[in-house]
């Protein structure tokens, strides 16, 4: 689903955020990607979502090379990849529901489809009495759910979450988590870039660990430390 | 068909919801434009004084018509004795159909108005010329006790410095007109620019979810229009209603003409509203230009 070959990204300045970095995530696998803030886990993500522009290397993404890909092509691109923040990234101007039928609205859609699906996706995150509450009336965890809502509702086959419980406390997290393990069980591929150690170590998922750029381990069923499953080994 | 309609919609509830940015981008349309018409108005009215300024008529006595008991005789008397008055230097007597010449002349760029106009509504009236501008007063008063005398109107002294101002002002006006007109299209595109810049963040987030540049750009686009036509629509009604203001007290102002015709106020309105039209689209297009490089 997702290739990355020999990727390199080096922003101007000269600092170098990721370096020869290649791995392939299957359809419908669960993969974290941990390492301390800087080693360039938000980087991987931002050059899958086209984002910055790669300086060397190739990504595929569903077959397709995202490198190659003229500009005006990029939104299309977006559509087919869900998207989840740490700041939610929420529509301050338009309600729950509007932030969320916004990402079928972008695709087209007929606009009695655009209220089911709504209410169906806002159903499945918890939240269905809160549709006309604007992001500001929510708690942070209400946030972050209407996020995956919206980067859900078209049903895209893969779903970035870059520290989506980075700004949540450990109980809201935990739910935030069963949310996104209920939309992969669905067979959405989800990458997710956390320094959450609990979160790593209670899901026990294919674990990709970065340091400066480099992919330093890739383990499947991992923990958040490696020394600990090396112990284990 | 639908998709425009949501756009529509979008951008008619941003408005609803940005209630005070708005507010502020209109107002800065309403503020500059209103300054530009202003100028112009102005300029017409000093204009249209002007003609009758340089007439060399020193006292315009309008007289009473048939319908009020007042016959052609006792006009033609009234004439002959102002002639023999000792400031006098010469008269003119303008029937109505001279009246409605005049008219012509003085509004012959406003033809809507001249076909509205009904040529038995404007009075005759005598044109003194004097001897010295500064027997006026007295003139007025003989004037005052005439029976067929309906309204008298004297230009004053100095008529010859004040023509000399108004030649100046005229010029003045059309520059001002101009450099207001221009800095409204500025001001306004600027200020809706800013706008977008404050909403940069959302530009980006619509972006992130896969929006293409036009589906992000109308809404905006639509709204810049919309403060555009607004603003400059009620800078229009806002010049027009202090005109009509000014129009009212011209009677007690008695030299000058304050009043404009309608005609005048559509021609510059429509013109008014493309202008903030187009500057509230081109402001939008120049603010979201930047923002939606990919």
């Amino acid at each position: 689903m997702i290739r990355m070959q020999e990727v390199t990204k080096v922003y101007d300045g000269g600092i170098v955020a990721a370096r020869d970095v290649s791995l392939d995530i299957q359809k419908s696998e669960f993969v974290f990607l941990v390492g301390p803030s800087g080693s360039g886990k938000s980087t991987l993500i931002r050059l899958l979502l086209r984002e910055e522009d790669i300086t060397k290397g190739k990504i595929w993404v569903a077959g397709k090379d995202i490198t190659a890909i003229p500009a005006w092509k990029v939104p299309y691109l977006r559509r087919s990849i869900g998207t989840v923040f740490q700041d939610f990234k929420l529509l301050p101007n338009k309600t729950v529901a509007e932030n969320v039928a916004f990402a079928l609205e972008v695709l087209g859609r007929p606009p009695e489809v655009v209220r089911t699906q709504t209410t169906q996706v806002l159903e499945l995150v918890g939240l269905p009495g809160k549709a006309d509450r604007y992001p500001r009336q929510l708690s942070g965890g209400e946030q972050q759910r209407v996020s995956i809502a919206r980067a859900f509702v078209n049903r895209p086959p893969i779903l970035l979450a870059d520290e989506p419980t980075g700004n949540l406390d450990p109980a809201t997290s935990v739910g935030i988590m069963r949310l996104l393990d209920r939309i992969n069980r669905t067979g959405t591929t989800v990458v997710m870039a956390t320094h959450d150690h609990a979160i790593v170590d209670a899901m026990r998922r294919r674990v990709v660990q970065l340091e400066r750029g480099r992919i330093i381990r890739d383990q499947a069923a991992g923990r958040y430390d490696s020394s600990v499953v090396q112990v284990g080994d | 068909m639908s998709r425009f309609l949501y756009l529509l919609r979008d951008a008619l509830v941003n408005l609803r919801r940005n209630a005070l940015v708005v507010s502020g981008a209109v107002l800065a349309v309403l503020v500059s434009m209103s300054l530009a018409l202003g100028a112009l108005m102005v300029n017409e009215l000093v204009r249209v004084n002007l003609i009758q300024w340089q007439e060399g008529t020193h006292v315009i006595v309008f007289l009473k018509d048939e319908q009020a008991g007042v016959t052609r005789a006792s006009q033609r008397a009234l004439r002959a004795e102002i002639e023999r008055w000792p400031q006098v230097e010469s008269t003119e007597f303008y029937d109505k159909s001279d009246a409605l010449e005049e008219f012509r002349q003085i509004f012959a760029e406003q033809p809507a108005l001249l076909e509205e106009i009904d040529p038995a509504l404007l009075p005759a009236s005598i044109r003194i010329r004097l001897h010295d501008i500064a027997d006026y007063r007295q003139v007025e008063f003989q004037l005052a006790g005439e029976a067929p005398v309906r309204r008298v109107r004297s230009l004053g002294e100095r008529i010859d410095e004040l023509s000399a101002v108004s030649n100046v002002l005229n010029g003045l006006g059309l520059v001002a007109s101009l450099v207001l007109g221009v800095s409204a299209v500025v001001l306004i595109a600027n200020t809706i620019r800013m706008a977008i810049y404050a909403r940069r963040d959302e530009v980006s987030i619509m972006k992130l979810v896969g929006a293409g540049n036009w589906f992000i750009r109308v809404p905006f686009v639509l709204e810049g229009l919309i403060e555009g036509v607004v603003g400059a629509g009620l800078a229009v009604l806002a010049v027009w209603l202090a005109s009509d203001r000014l129009a009212s007290v011209e009677q007690s102002v008695e030299i000058v003409r304050l009043s404009l015709p309608t005609d005048f106020f559509l021609r510059w309105g429509v013109l008014f509203v493309l202008f903030g039209a187009a500057a509230g689209v081109l402001g939008s297009l120049l603010g979201l230009r930047r923002f939606l490089r990919v």
